[in-house]
């Protein structure tokens, strides 16, 4: 039997942003839709309006239509349709069956023979009777999947679920949601990720700031035509251009250990590299393997032994942040809002978190704004922050703007190194440009730079050496012409 | 149709109304709450905000109430600036008089002009000692400031009880639970004759100026200041996070101390039991009040320093319980919060469509 999914007019109004502008479209099964756009375009409002979690200030829903009221999660699966969210809803500490059952009154034995079934049939080898925790992300989303399929689900949605996968356990997503597709499911699969649209879907919908920009089909399209459709603007290319090889080493690490007491932190285990001069080391993994934990014992937030860290000839190991800017080492965190920048405070108070001694920002114990602020100027011209306002609250900046004034302050030291942790995350694709360029220029000028990202492309665009963080342990480093995509990606699984 | 909106900046100008906009509301809420007790409102309104107040007597006693309010606050706001929260300054307060106490009555028959600074100095260093538990618990054994700070205020009430009816008590007193009268030396001049002001409002607005010169134009304010909006940028910059732990909680507890001083030192004269009617709690809700700003303390201070009175007077006037007071300072802070969110929120009256 057909299914077909209609929404109409649907819009929703947050404070201060509009989250679904009049947004209709209309799905049919036997194909794979697409739901493309960048973070906060409003794909995860639409999908979770689907689901019951959020109810529409306007418009309608209908399957084969009757108009469906969707007031909560349970009216959705009603109605047949099932969601996966890109954050599992998994009681980690039960078995996976009961993890099964919990919100199903069916008799616990027919339904033990209806799931032996559903993973025979699509080849899910997953043992029942295993703590949750026990699982690997993958077979984690398979569960899930699993839930879903018991209630033979008409619609199927997906949110973003390769955030977490190895390339591998992606292809083997994409052959089993291919076969639900071939058995009249209606497959509905958000992402901001083109490559996988192109693989997977027939047909892809593009959002931009909560309005619906496009809907075509994939053999219309190609990379480039979504990219511009998802954010925009015309891309534009940037090659790094091959580093002259140096040997000048300026950091060495050595059997640096670090063993937290926060039982969601990761242990970092006996790390070893180095970084010559004018080298850019690119690290690689998927979130939650260690890179936070790592970043911080580079900056000196985590402090580790004295001989641990060899910073142009120097121990710094057992240095703080503000001691290890005095040797030009710059930082950079992942955490805009939260940590390399005050929101509620104005640009110039921003610029003086960066207190180097010869900065004179602080005399004395005592404040020295007009300093401060004359330093502001410059980085805000220097570095294409758009305002002219130093007295401004950073939160009035944009992503890339907040970014941009971050690595602004960072980079006015002229630093030998500069550590950077996911610098580009959410920004568009203007300020990931100016960015990128910044950060090649920086290795022409022969400092050096690593650059701790999980965004792959990124990675391969900068980095001279490659290496990849898994569950606290570095793989060996590689140069960065040998490594391709799909090598990274099972190193970050954990394969070797 | 009513819609909340998220504001777009929260303004300046709603940042200093809503403590008066708080005050308005403890005043209606607490009209209303003597209209059930079947007074009339105004009238008694008038006996608790205004005829305390009226005359130069009751006007120096209205600074005589704030004067420690106003020292604590400014205390408590170095804390509570920089994320400490320290809700134990009462004990603080309490430990800074019972040092100074000591030193005092070892001088109890002597004169002299050296006196009476060793004593206003015992009691600031007896309240940073007394606060540097706390801190020092924190900053190395990861305890819980408000747990502890809170709990060592019933243990310095336990010890100046166990000082006044034991080995301090007045040799000369008939078992009254009191110490003997400090010298003269001992004690903090009267200002005016016939009134109870005395020289320790001086110490609080010596406290108002030098904080407002810390907190806004000096390193320390401005480490404060990131530490108070993000702990993880602090560390990030890298301040060095446990010594200003223990700062704060010093420069606190020294506030805190020399408010006790002041309380033993000034019109009293000499220890006992009940020297402090909670100022150490009521001053949280004086920093709060007050926006943590020096200046918005010194105006809070005298707002709350009011109920204190008001509730005497309605006691002696309409047979109102002086808990009344307790009341009222309550109802602010709990106005100040509820009101805090329209510093981010603004309402909107739209018409319904349909």
């Amino acid at each position: 039997m057909n299914t077909n999914l209609k929404i109409s007019n649907v819009t929703k109004i947050y404070p201060g942003c509009v989250a679904n502008d009049n947004v209709s479209l209309e799905f049919n099964s036997g194909k794979i839709y697409a739901l493309l756009g960048e973070n906060g375009a409003g794909k995860s409002t639409l999908v979770k309006i689907l689901s019951g979690v959020i109810i529409p200030d306007e418009g309608k829903i209908y399957l084969n239509e009757n108009n469906l009221n969707l007031n909560s999660p349970s009216d959705a699966k009603k109605n047949d349709i099932g969601m996966v969210f890109q954050h599992f809803n998994l009681f980690e500490t039960l078995s996976v069956f009961e993890n099964l059952i919990i919100d199903s009154d069916e008799q616990r034995e027919s339904l033990r023979e209806k799931i032996d079934l559903i993973m025979k049939k699509y080849n899910f080898p997953i043992d029942l009777d295993i703590p949750v925790l026990n699982l690997s992300a993958g077979q984690k989303q398979k569960v899930e999947i699993i839930r879903c399929l018991i209630r033979n689900p008409k619609v199927l949605i997906m949110d973003e679920p390769t955030s977490v996968l190895t390339e591998q356990e992606t292809s083997e997503l994409f052959l089993s949601l291919k076969k639900f597709s071939e058995e009249g499911i209606l497959i509905i699969y958000i992402t901001h990720k083109l490559k996988e649209v192109m693989q997977l879907c027939d047909e892809v919908a593009v959002m931009r700031r909560g309005k619906l920009v496009s809907v075509s089909e994939i053999k219309n399209e190609n990379i480039e035509s979504l990219a511009n459709k998802m954010v925009g603007q015309n891309l534009k290319t940037i090659k790094k251009k091959k580093a002259k090889t140096s040997s000048d080493q300026l950091i060495k690490i050595t059997n640096l250990n670090f063993t937290s007491e926060d039982p969601f932190e990761t242990n970092l285990m006996d790390i070893n590299f180095s970084v010559n001069r004018g080298e850019c080391l690119g690290i690689a993994g998927i979130s939650g393997n260690g890179q936070s934990e790592l970043f911080q014992v580079l900056s000196g937030e985590i402090i580790s032994e004295k001989k641990s860290i060899e910073f142009n000839n120097n121990y710094i190991g057992d240095l703080n942040p503000q001691e290890r800017r005095e040797y030009l080492m710059a930082f950079s965190p992942e955490d805009r809002l939260e940590q390399a920048a005050i929101p509620q405070m104005k640009i110039f108070e921003n610029v003086a978190l960066n207190n180097f001694k010869s900065s004179n920002f602080f005399n004395n114990g005592l404040i020295n704004e007009n300093k401060i602020k004359e330093h502001s100027k410059k980085i805000i011209s220097d570095f294409n922050v758009n305002t002219d306002n130093i007295e401004l609250k950073s939160q009035f900046l944009s992503g890339g703007n907040l970014q941009k004034l971050i690595i602004g302050r960072e980079l006015i030291t002229s630093p030998d190194l500069l550590i950077c942790f996911n610098p580009t995350w959410g920004l568009d694709v203007g300020a990931i440009n100016y960015i990128h360029e910044t950060l090649i220029k920086i290795n022409e000028q022969n400092k050096s730079i690593i650059l701790i990202s999980t965004d792959t492309d990124e990675l391969l665009k900068l980095s001279d050496k490659i290496s990849v963080i898994h569950k606290g342990k570095l793989s060996k480093i590689m140069n960065a012409e040998e490594v391709t995509s799909e090598k990274l990606g099972i190193l970050m699984g954990g394969a070797n | 149709m009513i819609k909340i909106v998220k504001r777009d900046q929260p303004s300046k100008a709603i940042f200093f109304f809503t403590p008066v906009l708080a005050i308005f509301l403890t005043l209606v809420a607490g009209g209303l709450i003597f209209f059930i007790l079947g007074f009339k409102p105004f009238e008694a309104l008038k006996f608790f905000f205004i005829i305390p107040i009226a005359d130069k007597y009751g006007f120096s006693e209205l600074l005589l109430k704030a004067t420690p309010l106003c020292l604590i606050a400014i205390g408590l706001s170095f804390c509570f600036k920089s994320n400490n929260w320290n809700i134990g300054a009462e004990g603080q307060l309490t430990f800074g008089a019972i040092v100074s106490g000591g030193v005092a009555l070892l001088f109890y028959e002597q004169e002299g002009f050296y006196i009476l600074p060793i004593v206003i100095l015992a009691g600031a260093i007896g309240g940073m000692l007394y606060a540097s538990i706390p801190a020092i618990l924190k900053t190395y054994f990861n305890t819980n400031e408000i747990l502890v700070s809170l709990m060592l205020v019933y243990v310095s009430k336990l010890i100046l009880d166990y000082l006044v009816v034991g080995p301090w008590s007045n040799p000369e007193g008939f078992n009254f639970p009191e110490t003997r009268q400090f010298s003269d030396s001992a004690k903090l001049p009267l200002l005016f004759e016939g009134l109870r002001i005395h020289a320790g409002i001086f110490l609080a607005l010596a406290a108002v100026v030098i904080s407002w010169f810390v907190f806004y134009k000096t390193y320390l304010g401005f480490q404060m200041k990131v530490s108070g909006f993000s702990l993880k940028t602090a560390k990030y910059a890298g301040y060095k996070g446990k010594k200003m732990i223990i700062l704060v909680f010093l420069i606190s507890g020294a506030c805190a101390g020399l408010a006790g001083v002041g309380e033993i030192t000034g019109p009293i004269g000499q220890l006992h039991r009940e020297i402090s009617p909670d100022y150490g709690f009521t001053a949280i809700i004086v920093a709060f009040l007050g926006r943590l700003h020096p200046v918005g303390i010194i105006f809070a201070s005298l707002v709350v320093a009011i109920t204190y009175l008001g509730a005497e007077t309605a006691q002696i006037f309409m047979q109102i319980p002086k808990y009344t007071g307790q009341v009222f300072q309550g109802m602010i802070l709990f106005f100040l919060l509820a009101s805090d969110y329209l510093l981010f929120f603004k309402i909107k009256f739209i018409g319904s469509k349909k």
